[in-house]
């Protein structure tokens, strides 16, 4: 069975690859921004995170994105602080639409002032551990197609693994092809839960946890959960250096 | 089969879909109804993520092992097979589908599966996951049991969209992405459960959501409050042991 999964993911590094020899810089998530701007037919991409409790500009691509973060957090509503305290996408194709205008009484008006006519909110997140928030906008109303729609998300998926990569200071060209992530493993999110409480951390700790020391004992993630879910595996909190 | 139990279900399922539902807890709803009414012994739902893999979001039993089983089916079995072609496939007897699913066919030997029957999820051309089956005993599922399964598949297709579709590809990965990563907080939320009152993932999904039933919340919501420790996991306990184990 063919995966359109790593393919798809593949392809869409691979833009970001040429964007960054293109750019004579490394892959970082600013050429991932740009690279989405060249690719979906959007004017502008914008990465979030949240250290604070409310979005801050990690990258934009123009001004216009640097004003809507600006904007929701200023009203302090929008669609990225939607989605960063949500679980799945904001996919706006009309902020004037009256839907939009009642879901946002005060950004959506100042959004469409500002110049945006539609912005898609796609959340960078691992169940409970929120990363970011990969925001594009544009300044003509209209939906993302279907095949612009699938590729924003693998955008999102790589800008996440990017952040995370980058967090555990990795090179996430390895970790593309072999899918190392192996999110779709329910026994890696039990696992981190368990070695949240093994650990007494957050989730995002336990995740990190269990990431380097699968990269340090060079054992794949879901070989690790499966030991730490059936308990052969404990983590001690006197043994982790974060 | 019992009409007025499958008329209270469509009811009942009626009655989630208002504004605020939870789509997991609708669907685990619909997997425990699956269970009772089609007479099968296990029922999972599947879902397709961006990336075209299949991914469960709820099941009449949490099993660790039945999880596996659902998984494996990225790889091949009757699941995979009706994502793929948008039909449905039914093996009467697993003891004759070695051949076609090798790794399917001997993990849900082992788990004592006889039969299984995959419906896929169908919004008008797009298949969007499948209904899995599982029965204990050989034989093909009765017509009237197979017509219940596909109209409990299109509430299933429906309740994912809610009321609110005006473009089917936006709003349907909207729900599907929050339904996808709900999940995934669950998995957390079980795990967390698990270790800190030492009990197995069955049980601590039990806990969790006999916490949710008693508290009439969402189940992933309840996931997300037990991780931020605005829920206590020593709440939890008596919930578990309150909550009888699910059928299989």
């Amino acid at each position: 069975m063919v995966r359109p999964t790593t393919s798809r993911l593949t392809r869409v590094f691979g833009w970001i690859a040429d964007k960054a020899i293109e750019r004579d810089e490394p892959v970082s998530v600013g050429v991932l921004c740009q690279t989405a701007v060249a690719r979906l037919d959007v004017h502008g991409a914008v990465l979030t995170m949240d250290t604070s409790g409310w979005p801050e500009v990690r990258d934009a691509t123009d001004a216009l994105g640097e004003r809507l973060t600006e904007l929701q957090v200023t009203v302090g509503e929008g669609p990225a602080v939607d989605v960063w305290h949500g679980d799945g996408p904001a996919l706006v194709a009309d902020l004037d639409a009256p839907s939009s205008q009642a879901r946002w009484p005060m950004f959506a008006p100042l959004a469409v002032e500002a110049g945006a006519a539609a912005l898609f909110a796609l959340p960078l997140c691992v169940g409970a551990i929120r990363v970011g928030v990969l925001s594009l906008h544009r300044t003509e109303t209209g939906h993302l197609d279907a095949a612009a729609l699938t590729d924003s998300l693998a955008f999102a998926e790589l800008a996440l693994r990017l952040l995370l990569d980058e967090q555990a200071g990795r090179d996430t060209a390895d970790s593309i092809a072999d899918d190392v992530l192996s999110l779709h493993h329910p026994q890696v999110h039990q696992a981190t839960g368990m070695v949240a409480a093994q650990l007494d951390v957050s989730m995002a700790d336990a995740f990190a946890h269990l990431r380097a020391r699968s990269f340090v004992e060079q054992t794949p993630l879901s070989g690790l959960a499966a030991d730490v879910v059936t308990r052969r595996r404990r983590f001690d909190r006197d043994e982790e250096r974060p | 089969m019992n009409s007025e139990r499958l008329v209270e279900t469509f009811v009942e399922l009626a009655d989630t879909l208002v504004d605020d539902f939870d789509v997991i807890d609708f669907l685990h709803m619909l997997a425990d109804r699956c269970v009772e009414l089609l007479d099968v012994d296990a029922a999972g739902l599947l879902l397709a993520d961006q990336k075209g893999r299949l991914q469960l979001i709820a099941t009449s039993n949490e099993q660790a092992r039945l999880l596996e089983l659902f998984q494996l089916q990225n790889d091949e079995g009757p699941c995979l097979d009706a994502f793929a072609t948008g039909a449905r496939v039914s093996h009467a007897d697993l003891a004759n589908a070695g051949q076609r699913w090798p790794r399917f066919t001997a993990a849900a030997t082992e788990m004592g599966f006889a039969a299984v029957d995959a419906v896929p999820m169908r919004l008008r051309s797009e298949v969007i996951g499948a209904l899995n089956l599982f029965r204990n005993q050989t034989g093909e599922l009765d017509a009237g049991a197979l017509r219940t399964a596909t109209a409990l598949v299109d509430v299933a297709t429906i309740g994912l969209l809610q009321h609110r579709s005006i473009n089917h590809h936006q709003v349907l990965t909207e729900q599907l992405q929050a339904a996808l990563n709900s999940r995934v907080v669950i998995e957390q939320a079980k795990g967390l459960v698990a270790e800190r009152l030492q009990v197995d993932m069955d049980t601590a999904f039990a806990a969790l959501r006999g916490y949710t039933r008693g508290h009439n919340l969402k189940l992933s919501r309840v996931a997300h409050e037990v991780i931020a420790g605005t829920i206590n996991t020593t709440e939890l306990l008596s919930a578990a042991t309150k909550t009888k184990p699910l059928r299989r």
